[in-house]
This record gives structure tokens, sequence and C-alpha cells, in this order.
């Protein structure tokens, strides 16, 4: 199909609805929404999940399943309607003009094709070039997504890649004919942190490169601060709020944009002294939407008889502002600048005697070639390499580091679900490092729990809440009779801010933030007073990860917990921990309190992790480092330093010694370490990554 | 008397009607394959009060078409029943007849649909079947010959005469063939009579019994079997579940059909082997129950301990009197206590049943459970320090209850196949016995001349184990749903 040169707006979105029809009732997932996308420009779809940007983005593509309908509004692309086409048209301009990425790579690609038949495909069908004329495009863009060896990565298969590998071709598919309009579903989401910062930095070169306009779909504020050009805030199925990303960034004008940008961990805020704000209340399930304002419920303006009247709220134009809307009907009386209410200011809990203590733990696995008779080659995975640190009483302890860190295995050891290889863990003065948890005393089983990652997963399905509760409280022997158990389960629901009526309903019918807090309920039942929790927070929407958060850091006060807190967003990191460990391939790289390790000297690592996370506050400044490669696996990890394949500083190190010898840890403060070959006079040239511009 | 025809005096005006609607419902369908070749995409229009409209024009009117005449031919279907039901004998003919047979099995089919339709919103999963059309009709189907088995086996009804009575005179005769003069009992053989002057009906009816009692129920000790066996190869995996796995590839590579001549073998049954593996398969509940409890309630030993008594001491004596048989090698226990013995030829056909179909429940029992164990709540049990045979039994085997119940409606259906394969080869079960296998079996060998002995028991088979897939798909989808 030729492609007609067009110099209008890309995409029209204009008073789009869109419903899905169950045999119950009509859902309406997207309501009133209006959208424009220039040439060459980058607009972010910004909300929590259920808000309907997915639906917007498969509304684009005219692909809404069986159930799902347009019922108003249209969608024109290039001043064509995309509505009333018919199947033949739109088939010509899906993968030619129109190209999406979806966030799971592996299930992009056909896992039973080459690379590069999947990739020639694309012009094979709507240019109809011939198969070596294809397969030559397909090593261009190949290259151009760089990925090294494009040769070899054509002809392979995509188990074989890494997921990051897998995503920059599922890129590099979408961009073989040129599209005019690329959607971006969430595309880095399954990926690491660092490996993220490299897709997003070529997506954002390769959309200069090629002048393709785009749609970028994400949760995340700060992604979209680093890609796009506009912003539009969708809430409930509305947009709420849309304008440039200065605009919308700095002077919002909707109050839920401002209460989402209130209760995400930006630097400076401070669990004591400048706690998150949760936004209060769930979010509307899509047939159970608020008369009047979607957000009213929830918002701090709220006012009774205006917000709530049964009409439809419009999108009004904002004065003196780029294109800048917002749906609200108080938004010209609200003062934007009046500061922050602080919340009540807490007294930082001080750290007591030490609780847990590593001592140079290994834990190896040997993994049999050939499972069956046993025998062959062995190979050992260093999982844990000489751990060593202390945590002390009502501290905070962050983990932070990618997958295959060693991080999950970690807290396999301690749990004793595994036992350790070599070295020792010491709780109260007591080594239980080789203590499988069969064999541990009630006690030390009560003392050690733990918070999971997925609030889906974290509660058995098929048993209520507060029978779930009651089992942890049997099996740590708290109570005499079923009344008192039974009476402490709806205790625990009280700490964790639940309704009592929680405790007869199944874990199907509870929100994520809903089920995460019953899980930490599940975890304090017996009083526990080591708790790891494994990126609690990182699968919750942002709104709901504040109130968690909050309430973890809450009750750690109260019961003077120690908080193991696992996870690779150094935002939170920052925001709630006392001290950071960073951890890769097993290492301990640094380890020292929040404020060293956000400071310069950085290991190298740390340097890289800092930079990569996208921090959603137009005034942070940050410096640019892009790591290369993927983390090397740890069943075969770099000789030498773990960090020697991605290290920018490696050529600073004479005699190769990093890939030599790994480093010894080295003091370089009061408890701050950092495993690095780099001299003293290296570290110190180091700068801030994070710069908070000057107000 | 009279022979009865098929439909009687009903039949004079009913079948015309019945077979026009059949014609246009045939006809409509042939239609509707063909115009979807030409007919344009189904367009589909949003109105204003939320309701959707299809598409009209000429495919519509076929697809309208084929759906009241398809109507039609069921209500008449229903007519000749409930005419049947209601007319007096001799009015109507044999369809009618055997309709007012059944009367209580249409008693009790409409109450259990009424009552459960009316609460199947706080019936959970079995309350969701009433969403699902197929999954009601298969249901309905199941029901049906449950509560046939149920009623010709507990209260001797349904059935028109007895299924091992001979008449003189009847051998091979033709459906609603009248009973000679002077013989007492029901005026007629509805289905006819078989080779050895039966009738075929009532065979067909007290068949079920023997079908409905063990299928059932031997699914059910191999679910216990693969279930207790499955969940430690799926959840410790290594080599446990190397060993387990070779074992059920085992049996599962060995010729079935071979398996069962051996097991009746007049020389193995001597050496005691059937009774051996009876032994071993039927432990399995034992220990399975013993392992539910203990793991659920070892917090609270008193309340154990009294459980575990009540529950093992009752399955124990069951299990006790079901091994011990006279004239086998165990025959250890008391008369007094010695509950029941049960025919040697059942027990190997039990003992068979259960022992070819357990590798398969071991195998998906041990998939769902490799998948689940890496489960988050998996973890969260294990680290608050739970024994393995908790995690396996009451984290992970319910939420494995889906898959595994739609394998178990659909097990039954198999082993119900393999119950007539059974009695088809004439193993097991005693030659005049009346069940579906044996009595097919019988009318094979005159199937050329005369069909009606073989053709209802057939059907019968045909109908249940159509009825256990239909149901374990309606209770796919609805799980699913969820």
């Amino acid at each position: 199909m030729e492609k007609q040169d067009y110099d209008g707006p890309i995409l029209e979105i204009d008073k789009l609805s869109i419903s899905f029809f169950t045999r119950l009732r009509e859902i309406p997932a997207v309501m009133d929404f209006s959208a424009t996308v220039m040439p060459g420009e980058a607009l972010g779809l910004v909300g929590e999940s259920g808000c309907g940007k997915s639906t917007v983005a498969l509304g684009v593509m005219q692909d809404l399943g069986v159930n799902g309908r347009i019922v108003g509004g249209s969608i024109k692309f290039k001043g064509r309607d995309l509505n009333t086409m018919s199947q033949d048209e739109l088939r010509d301009i899906r993968g030619s003009e129109i190209a999406m990425i979806y966030q799971e790579p592996m299930a992009s690609l056909n896992p039973a094709m080459k690379i590069g038949k999947q990739l020639a495909e694309v012009p094979m069908i709507h240019e109809g070039v011939s198969e070596d004329e294809a397969m030559k495009r397909a090593l261009e863009v190949v290259t151009d997504v760089k990925l090294p060896d494009p040769q070899r990565i054509l002809k392979s298969y995509p188990h074989q890649l890494s997921g990051g590998q897998q995503q920059r071709i599922v890129i590099a598919m979408a961009l073989m004919s040129k599209p005019s309009l690329l959607i971006l579903d969430e595309p880095t989401t399954a990926l690491d942190v660092t490996v993220e910062a490299a897709v997003v930095e070529l997506v954002k070169d390769l959309g200069k490169k090629y002048g393709t306009s785009m749609l970028f779909i994400s949760h995340n504020l700060g992604l979209v601060l680093e890609t796009c050009d506009r912003i539009c805030v969708m809430y409930s199925g509305e947009a709420v709020e849309r304008g440039s990303i200065e605009d919308v960034f700095d002077k919002m004008q909707h109050p839920y944009t401002q209460a989402l940008f209130r209760s995400i961990p930006l630097p400076g805020a401070d669990k004591n002294a400048r706690p998150l704000v949760a936004i209060p209340g769930n979010f509307p399930l899509p047939h159970e939407r608020p008369q009047g304002c979607n957000f009213g419920p929830r918002c701090d303006y709220f006012e009774e008889g205006r917000c709530d009247a049964d009409m439809s709220i419009p999108m009004e134009i904002i004065e003196g502002h780029d294109r800048h809307q917002s749906r609200c009907l108080k938004f010209k009386e609200i003062d934007w600048n009046a500061p922050i209410e602080v919340g009540e200011q807490k007294e930082k809990a001080a750290a007591g005697d030490v609780v847990l203590k590593m001592d140079n733990l290994k834990k190896y696995y040997e993994v049999a070639a050939n499972a069956l008779f046993g025998g062959g080659d062995k190979k050992v995975v260093k999982a844990n390499e000489t751990l060593s640190f202390e945590a002390r009483e009502s501290e905070t302890l962050a983990i932070v580091g990618e997958s295959g860190c060693g991080k999950s295995t970690f807290a396999k050891v301690l749990m004793g679900l595994e036992t350790a290889t070599d070295g020792q863990i010491i709780l109260d003065n007591r080594s239980i490092g080789d203590t499988p948890i069969e064999d541990r005393d009630t006690k030390t089983v009560a003392d050690v729990q733990m918070v999971f990652q997925n609030p889906f997963d974290t509660l058995n399905p098929s048993m209520t809440v507060g029978r779930q509760i009651i089992r942890a409280l049997e099996i740590f022997g708290v109570g005499d009779s079923d009344a008192d158990r039974k009476d402490r389960m709806l205790k625990l629901l009280d700490l964790v801010k639940l309704p009592r009526a929680f405790a007869d309903r199944m874990p199907r019918q509870l929100s994520g933030g809903q089920k995460q807090r019953v899980g930490i309920a599940r975890a304090f039942a017996g009083d526990a007073r080591i708790v790891v929790a494994d990126e609690p927070v990182s699968a919750l929407d942002v709104s709901v990860q504040a109130a968690v958060t909050d309430l973890l850091m809450e009750i750690q006060r109260e019961h003077k917990t120690t908080l193991l807190f696992i996870s690779h967003d150094l935002s939170i990191v920052r925001y709630l921990s006392d001290r950071v460990m960073v951890m890769y391939l097993g290492h301990v790289v640094e380890l020292g309190t929040t404020d060293q390790v956000f400071a310069p000297p950085y290991h190298p690592y740390t340097e890289a992790l800092l930079s990569a996370v996208p921090i959603a506050d137009t005034s942070v400044e940050k410096k640019h480092i892009v790591l290369e490669g993927d983390i090397p696996s740890a069943m075969n990890p770099p000789s030498g330093c773990p960090f020697q394949t991605r290290c920018r500083w490696k050529d600073k190190v004479a005699g190769g010694l990093c890939e030599k010898e790994v480093p010894a840890v080295r003091m370089m403060a009061d408890g701050h370490q950092i495993k690095c070959h780099l001299s003293d006079d290296a570290l110190a040239e180091m700068d801030q990554v994070i710069k908070i511009a000057a107000e | 008397m009279e022979p009865l025809t098929w439909t009687g005096n009903v039949g004079d005006f009913l079948n015309p009607i019945f077979w026009i609607a059949a014609v246009i419902l045939l006809v409509s369908v042939i239609a509707q394959i063909i115009l979807s070749f030409f007919a344009e995409e189904m367009t589909l229009q949003a109105n204003p009060d939320g309701t959707l409209m299809r598409r009209g024009g000429l495919f519509g009117l076929v697809e309208r078409l084929t759906k009241y005449s398809f109507f039609a031919v069921v209500l008449i279907v229903l007519a000749y029943i409930i005419l049947g039901v209601v007319l007096p004998y001799g009015s109507v003919g044999i369809v009618g007849n055997m309709a007012k047979q059944f009367t209580p099995v249409w008693l009790a089919l409409i109450a259990t649909f009424a009552l459960s339709i009316t609460f199947k919103r706080s019936l959970g999963l079995y309350g969701k079947l009433f969403d699902s059309t197929v999954g009601m009709i298969g249901f309905g189907l199941v029901m049906f010959w449950v509560f046939t088995a149920g009623f010709a086996g507990m209260f001797d009804m349904l059935a028109t005469h007895d299924p091992l009575q001979q008449i003189s005179g009847l051998k091979n005769k033709l459906p609603g063939v009248p009973l000679p003069e002077g013989v007492e009992g029901y005026p007629h053989y509805l289905l006819g009579g078989d080779n050895l002057a039966r009738d075929v009906f009532s065979r067909m009816v007290y068949g079920s019994v023997i079908v409905i009692a063990i299928a059932p129920l031997a699914t059910v000790f191999a679910f216990m079997v693969g279930i207790t066996l499955g969940l430690p190869a799926g959840y410790y995996g290594g080599r446990l579940d190397t060993i387990l796995s070779f074992l059920a590839n085992l049996i599962l590579a060995f010729p079935v059909i071979l398996l069962f001549y051996l097991l009746v073998t007049p020389e193995i049954v001597a050496t005691g082997i059937p009774t051996f593996m009876a032994t071993v398969l039927f432990i399995f509940p034992l220990v399975f129950f013993g392992v539910l409890i203990n793991s659920r309630y070892h917090t609270q030993p008193t309340q154990r301990t009294i459980m575990l008594a009540v529950v093992l001491g009752v399955l124990g004596l069951l299990y006790l009197s079901l091994i011990s048989q006279e004239g086998t090698v165990f025959n250890f226990m008391p008369a007094a206590l010695d509950l029941f013995d049960i025919s040697s030829g059942i027990l190997v056909v039990f003992v068979s049943v259960v022992f070819v179909n357990s590798p398969t429940v071991f195998r998906i029992v041990r998939g769902l459970a490799l998948d689940l164990r890496t489960r988050d709540y998996v973890a969260a049990a294990q680290t608050r320090g739970e024994s393995s045979w908790y995690v396996m039994l009451w984290e992970i085997l319910p939420n494995a209850r889906g898959p595994l119940i739609v394998d178990f409606c659909l097990r039954i259906g198999y082993t119900t196949i393999l119950l007539g394969t059974l009695g088809f080869f004439g193993l097991g079960l005693p030659p005049e016995s009346p069940d579906w296998g044996s009595t097919i079996n019988e009318g094979r060998k005159l199937l050329l001349i005369f069909v009606h002995p073989a053709l209802p028991p057939a059907l019968a088979l045909l109908s249940l184990v159509l009825g256990l897939n239909l149901l374990a798909d309606g209770l796919r989808e609805e799980s699913l749903k969820d």
C-alpha cells in the first residue's frame, strides 16, 4: 500500500466512548476521551490499572474483541475515520501504519519461528517485497535497535534471547514498516530497571530518527516524563487532565493529578518528616462509578451538591497554557500552590540492638546436567557470595538489586526454606543458618516472617481471609481457644486497617491493596520481629502503594520490627529505608546508610542504577548513564568482578584487574562499604547522579 | 393383545407435525451452512438503551428459522413424553409407555432442577452450572441415569419385568410385543425380547444400577490413589517424582485389555494377586483422610485425636470388611464384624479399573502440584512452618480442584466405557448380568438380524457418557468464568 503524505495530526480521537457488553450489563470502559497526536509527537497515557488506558489503545487498533464496542465518538488516523473502515482496510493499516508493542515480549513473538523470518514477514505482507529484500531490511532494523551480532540474532529463536533483547526485537518488528504511529502498552514493565532505561533510551532515539509519533501507555509517571512531550492522565475511564509535560507536572490543574504526585516518593519525601499522602478510598469499579465527578468520593476538594450532581463534567481549557485541559468543576477556585498539609510528623525510632547478623553467608546450588540418573556434569550456581551485614531493632534495611542478584535466595535461607552452604545467620546470638524450617522452634519461625510480592498470589484463593490468619495463629501457638484466636484475628484486621467484616470474605473479593494488607496481618500474627518484605508494593497501583507503605512503617514503629525491604525501586528505598544494601549477581557491592549510598562515591553499579530509575519530577536533573547489555546469567557469571562486563569505569583500573579478581570489600566511611577496584581518587571524582535543580 | 406401535394413537396427529418440523430444521441448517459462505460479515449495532442488535437479512431469516424449527422438534418430543405420562395405558405407544414407566425419574429431575435453579446463587460452582445450557443438559442426562439406577436399585421401580425372567415365545421378538395369553405381569415387552427371551427394557434399566454403582466409586478410589501419590511427586520433585512417574508410565504402557484378562484368569486369582492389589489400593483413602485430618488439626491434639479415631475407625472397618473375603487369601474377619462381602468378580473389575485409572490421575495431580507449589501462598505456608502434607492437602489441593472436578466427570465416563468393555469381553461380571457391556455383547451375536437387543444399552451408555462429558464441559466453562 502506498503511504500517503499527510501533515495534519496523525491521530485525532474525538469524544471516544468504548463499552464492553456482558450478559449482565453494559460496562463503559472509556468515556468521552479526546486526544490528538501530532507528527513526531509522543503522547503519554497515564493512569492506574483499570482506568481504560489499554482500552484506548485497542480502540485505536479496532481490536476490541467480541464484547467490546465503540459506542460513540470518532478515531481519525491521518484524517481517515478508523471506525468506518472495513476489515481489509484495517488490516492494511495495522502493522504498517500503526504498530503496537505489548508488555510481555515473549508473548508477542512466535516461539516456533526464527527472529529473521518473523521480522521479514512484515514488509513481505504489507509491501510485497521479496524475501531477500525483507531480510536485508530486517538486518538493518536489528542493527538499529543496537543488538549485538545481528546476523546471529536473526537466525535464533525467541527463547534464545533475554527479556531485554526480546523487547528490542519486538520494537524492531514494529519499526520494520516505518509506521507513522507507534503504540507502546507498558513496554518495559516486565524488564529490569537498568534494561528498562536502555530500552526507553532506544525508543526515544528511534522515535526521533524515524519521525514516528508515539502513544506511550504507562502507569509510571517518571517514565512518561522521560519519553513524552505531552501527557494525558486518565481516571476511571475518563481523561481528567491533559497538556504538555511541563504544565501537567508543574502546574497541575486536577485534584487527581495532584494526589497522584503526592503519593509517589519523590526525592525530598521522607517517611518521618514529610510522609507520602495516600489517596483515600478505592478505585471505583466500572459499574459502580459515582454520580458526577468520578474522583469525587476520594477528592480533598469535594463539594457536596456540586461535584456529585447528576451531570457529566466537561473537559475545560485552561487559559494561558498550551492545549492544557482539566476535567474539574473547581479548578479555577483551588489554590494549586498551597503547600502540602504536612501530616503528623513522626519521631524516627532509634535503632536498637543488633537482632540479626549475617556472617559470610554463602549459598551455592548444584545443578546437575541430567536429572533422571544424576551424575554427569554438575554446575555450581553461586546465588549468594560472602554476605555479611547486621540489622538492628526497628531499623529498615533495604536490599536493592535486579533479577538474579540473589535477594530471593537470601530471603529463602533466612526463612529456613534452604540451608546455607557456608557462613552463619545469627538471630539473638543463636545460629539459624543451618537449621531448616522444620527444625526451628515455633518462636523462631514466628519471629522471622515474610510479606510477598504478588498480592494476587499471596493468599490461598480457596480459604477465607479470617481462616488464613487464624491458621497462622494456630501454627504459632497463639491463643488458648478458638474464640480467643478469632478475637486475635479481628484485632489483626484492625491493625492493618481492614473492616472486620472482611474476615468472612474470600480473597477474590478483595482488591490488590487489601490482599497485601491481609498478607501483612498474617506476617504479624506471631508478633514477628524480623519481617522480610519482598517488593511488597511493586505490583500495586501508585495510589495504593503509599497507603501500604505507610501501614508497614506504622506497624514497624509500634512493634519495633526489623524490616528487610527487598526492592528494585530506588525511589521508595530512599523514602523509607535507614540503610541500603545493593546486590549484584550474589555479591553485596555497596552497603551503607541511605544518605551514604545515594551520594558519591558510588559503586559503579549503584551509580547506573540511580541513573536508570525514572523520577517524576521536572526539577530533577539526572546524569545519563546507560548500561550496555544484559545482566549475566548466574549460571555463567563473568570472571573477576561480577559487574565488569557492563562497568563504564573499567578502563580506569590498570592491568585488567577487574577481569581477574573479585574486588575486596573496602570501608569508605563509617559503615559504608564498597566492593570495587577503583582507586580512592577515581571514586572521589564521581558526581552526584540525581541533582535537584535550585528552586 | 395387540402389539404396541412406537407412538400409538398420539402419533396419528403428532407424527406428521414432527416430521415436518424435522425436515424444516434439516433444510434450514443446510441453508445456513451454504449461506455462511456468501452472507456479509456480521455487524453489530449498539442501541442507546445498552442492548445490541444483530444483523437482519436473508441470513438472519434462516438463522431464526433454524431456531424455531429446533424448538418445534424439542416441543414435540416433549409432547410425546408428557402425553405418555398423562394418558392411560394403550392409547400411547412404546415411547409413551416408557415415559410413563420413568414417571418417578421425571418428577425427581424436575424437583432437582427447580430447587437448584431457585438457590443457584448460594450453591457455589454447582449453582453456576445452571448458568450454562451445555452444563444443564449434561447434568440432566447424568441425573436421569442416576435416578433411574436409584429407583430401580433401591425400590425395584421403573422396570416392567425381572431382568432375568424368561418368557417362552418372546425370544428375539420386536419392540412392543405383547406377552402370550395367560402370563402374569406387564402386558408388553416394551423394547422386545433378547435371544434368551428376557425383557430388553428391564435389562437396560437394571444395567444402569451396576454402572452407576461401580463407575463413580471406582473413580473416587482412582482419585484417592492418584492424589495421594501425585501430590508428593509434584511437590517434592526429584528422585521420588522420577520413580513414581516411571511406575505410572509403566502401568500406562501395559495393554489394558491384556491386564484385565490376566487379572481374571483363575490361576492368577488363585495366587491372590487381585486381593493383594485390592489390599494396597484400598488403603489409600485411609491414608488420605488420616493425613488430611492430622495435618490440619495437629495444633489441637484433643480435637485431632477424636476426629482421627472416628474417621479412621469407620473407614478401617469398611476397609477390613472389603478385603476380607471368603475363599480368598484374606479371610480373617469374624463373620459378626464382616459387614459385607463383594463378589470376587466385581472386586476384580474394581481393582482393575482403579489400577489403570490412577496413573492418569497421578499425572494430572502431579502437573497441577508442580505449577501450584511455586505460588506465594505456598511459600507463606512453608515460612510459617507448616508440614509438607498440610501444604499439599490444604494449600495446593483445594486450588487444583477445578481441573480435578472436570477430570472426575470425564473419568467417570471413561470408567463407564471401560466397564462396558469389560462386560463386552465377559470379564469379571457374571454372564447373565444385565450391565450394558454384557448386554451389548450378547446382542452383538445376532446383530445382523435383530438390532433391538443391542441398541438400547448402547444408546443408554452413549447418553450417560455424553452427559458426563457435557457436564465436564459446563463445569470447565463456568469455573473459568470467575
